[in-house]
């Protein structure tokens, strides 16, 4: 522990700024849509006009990488979000309620976790005739409140029986008053370590979906990418390089962050 | 399951243990009376029943799922809005073909019929003829893509098992000095690096540039391509294992039992490999229990990027032809699978770790 107080705060985000910046800024400041097809360019080779080169049918594969990159952030920010709000309401009321309706809350957990994702999405995708960033991330939702609603209703479970929270009663508190005042707040570190975890599974799980062609229509994924470079390895082997360095930059920045954010939560408490 | 005291008089764990208990003993002779048959047989069924009901609410959890996962199939293409027959047939189709299409999947009945109908076609393993290829059933669509996958992800667990049992032992053991370390970051490495990122890179390396496995796609990649595939797949379970195998044994580490078996002279493979690893093998079976849905995912992405036939080209194959019955029977089956290999692992675990059973 000695050495890590040491190291700089936030070392471990810096990754996953530069790559969030590098995505954004090139979707903000080029006009150029990313599905737009140069059929003369199709699986040309890096160059100076396109630094990446390009792929399938002439696209970008610059221009669709930041594009991919950004938009699976999002996605992933957005559902992280969701299921941190919802996960922690649910778990942090399971928690105070106790009796029949924690355990039934825990059973929940249980189903939802022990589902296999991608069968899910599937089930779901396989109803909607093109599946859009909506119904993905609507797929991504279904399953992301679990943990967040495990890990909360185990921290309300010994706050519950704290001193603290005791003694707040004991001093007359309104019942709403101990749960936002007391509970809540102390509630929030320990579940926000999940976050990372969460925005991670969703980066991965949607490339995946991508890759075996549950993708957003438009082809704007990191799947798509991938798959691009997977049909193009005899030929082009630098789209398979640049997907697959892709997705291992945004995934290994996440897991980084998150790790950051894990260890500044535990060093907090 | 409350035992109370007076239940278990006269105790059929202390006779089993070779301690009676001291009422039993008759007062000034140090020979323990003979354990009847009768108290061993009835340790012998408390025991069986113990393992039979907590594999029978295991197998009731199981089934929770898997009626969920075809419930959510089932609703899914009926109550999201779209009509499926359009979904099959594409905008273009007249309403006659639609109405047609819709009778043949019995669209056209109340839900809770449909729903009755879909369970008992589920219970029969029966669940109509295939829409893209008429004549063949969904179920034998199927059975036959049901083989290559069990392959895959059998042959993948195994590896990835055994690769990160070696590595975990690799980690801790004497065997390469300082440089275990590197074992130990190679490990993580593995574990960080989605299997996406890797697989396809690592198949043009072997496959296209070294040839030293078939293409991708190539029909008969035989025994060969099954290997690598599974050998990719296995690479993400095994850095799991690894991990927290190594967790385990390093937890085992200072145990005084490990220090009594180096004092007896024992080598330390058989130190680490006898003694520390049979009790560390519990976290391990978790670890694979835990990792079995994300192999799942994964046998699908590789039999995409492979071209294998199996369960998940076949999955992906009825969703884009929108072939409703084999859809709904595949993904059933994909969850049959699934929660079979859980409930094994869940039966390993209680098979190596006694407290498992106890409820």
């Amino acid at each position: 522990m000695k050495g890590s107080t040491k190291r700089p705060q936030f070392l471990e985000v810096v990754p996953l700024a530069l790559v969030f910046i590098a995505a954004a800024s090139v979707v903000w400041l080029s006009e150029a849509d990313p599905a737009r097809l140069h059929l003369q360019l199709s699986w040309a080779p890096p160059g100076a006009d396109r630094l990446l080169g390009s792929g399938d049918a002439g696209v970008d594969l610059g221009l669709l990488a930041a594009h991919a990159t950004f938009r699976a952030l999002v996605l992933a920010l957005v559902v992280a979000s969701f299921g941190f709000v919802l996960g922690t309401s649910v778990g942090a009321s399971a928690g105070l309620s106790g009796g029949g309706i924690e355990r039934w809350t825990l059973r929940a957990c249980d189903l939802v976790q022990s589902f296999p994702t991608f069968l899910l999405a599937l089930a779901v995708l396989s109803a909607v005739r093109v599946p859009s960033r909506m119904h993905i991330g609507l797929v991504f939702c279904i399953s992301a409140w679990a943990p967040f609603a495990r890990l909360a209703l185990a921290q309300t479970r010994s706050l519950r029986e704290s001193q603290f929270v005791e003694a707040a009663r004991a001093m007359g508190a309104s019942p709403a008053r101990v749960v936002f005042l007391h509970v809540v707040p102390n509630l929030l570190g320990p579940v926000a370590v999940q976050l990372g975890t969460a925005a991670a599974g969703v980066v991965i799980g949607e490339t995946a979906l991508g890759f075996v062609g549950l993708g957003p229509p438009d082809g704007v994924s990191l799947g798509s990418l991938l798959e691009q470079g997977t049909l193009g390895m005899l030929r082009a082997p630098h789209v398979l390089v640049v997907g697959a360095l892709t997705v291992l930059c945004v995934s290994g920045s996440l897991q980084l962050a998150s790790e950051g954010l894990r260890r500044r939560i535990n060093q907090g408490l | 399951m409350s035992v109370t005291r007076a239940d278990r008089a006269p105790d059929p764990h202390a006779a089993a243990r070779g301690t009676p208990p001291a009422a039993a003993r008759p007062p000034g002779s140090g020979v323990p009376p003979a354990v009847s048959v009768g108290q061993r047989v009835f340790a012998a069924l408390k025991l069986l029943l113990a393992i039979a009901l907590s594999g029978f609410l295991r197998a009731l959890g199981a089934l929770g799922v898997l009626v969920c996962l075809a419930s959510l199939v089932f609703l899914a293409l009926r109550l999201l809005p779209g009509d499926p027959a359009a979904l099959v047939l594409g905008d273009q189709a007249s309403e006659v073909d639609r109405a047609l299409l819709r009778a043949k999947l019995g669209l056209d009945q109340p839900l809770w019929l449909q729903y009755v109908h879909f369970i008992w076609g589920l219970i029969r393993f029966d669940l109509g003829e295939s829409l893209g290829r008429p004549g063949v059933s969904a179920y034998s669509e199927v059975m036959r893509a049901l083989g290559p996958t069990a392959a895959l992800a059998g042959t993948a667990v195994g590896l990835g098992t055994v690769l990160g049992t070696t590595a975990a032992l690799a980690c801790v053991g004497p065997w390469f000095g300082a440089r275990r370390e590197w074992v130990h970051r190679a490990v993580l490495a593995v574990a960080a690096t989605p299997l996406l990122a890797f697989a396809p890179i690592l198949t043009f390396i072997f496959a296209v540039r070294l040839r030293w496995v078939p293409l991708p796609g190539d029909p008969d990649s035989g025994a060969a391509g099954l290997m690598f595939a599974a050998g990719l797949l296995s690479l993400p379970l095994a850095a799991q294992v690894a991990r927290i195998g190594r967790a385990a044994l390093l937890d085992q580490a200072r145990a005084k039992y490990l220090e009594v078996a180096f004092a007896k002279g024992a080598s330390p493979a058989r130190v680490w490999v006898v003694h520390a690893l049979p009790v560390a093998s519990t976290p391990i079976s978790v670890v694979v229990a835990a990792q079995l849905g994300a192999l799942l995912g994964g046998a699908v992405v590789l039999e995409r990027l492979f071209e294998r036939p199996g369960l998940g080209s076949l999955m992906l194959n009825a969703y884009a032809a929108r072939d409703i019955p084999v859809l709904e029977a595949s993904v059933v089956a994909a969850g049959l699978l699934f929660v079979v290999a859980q409930a094994m692992a869940g039966f390993v675990q209680a098979a190596v770790d006694p407290r498992g059973r106890e409820l």
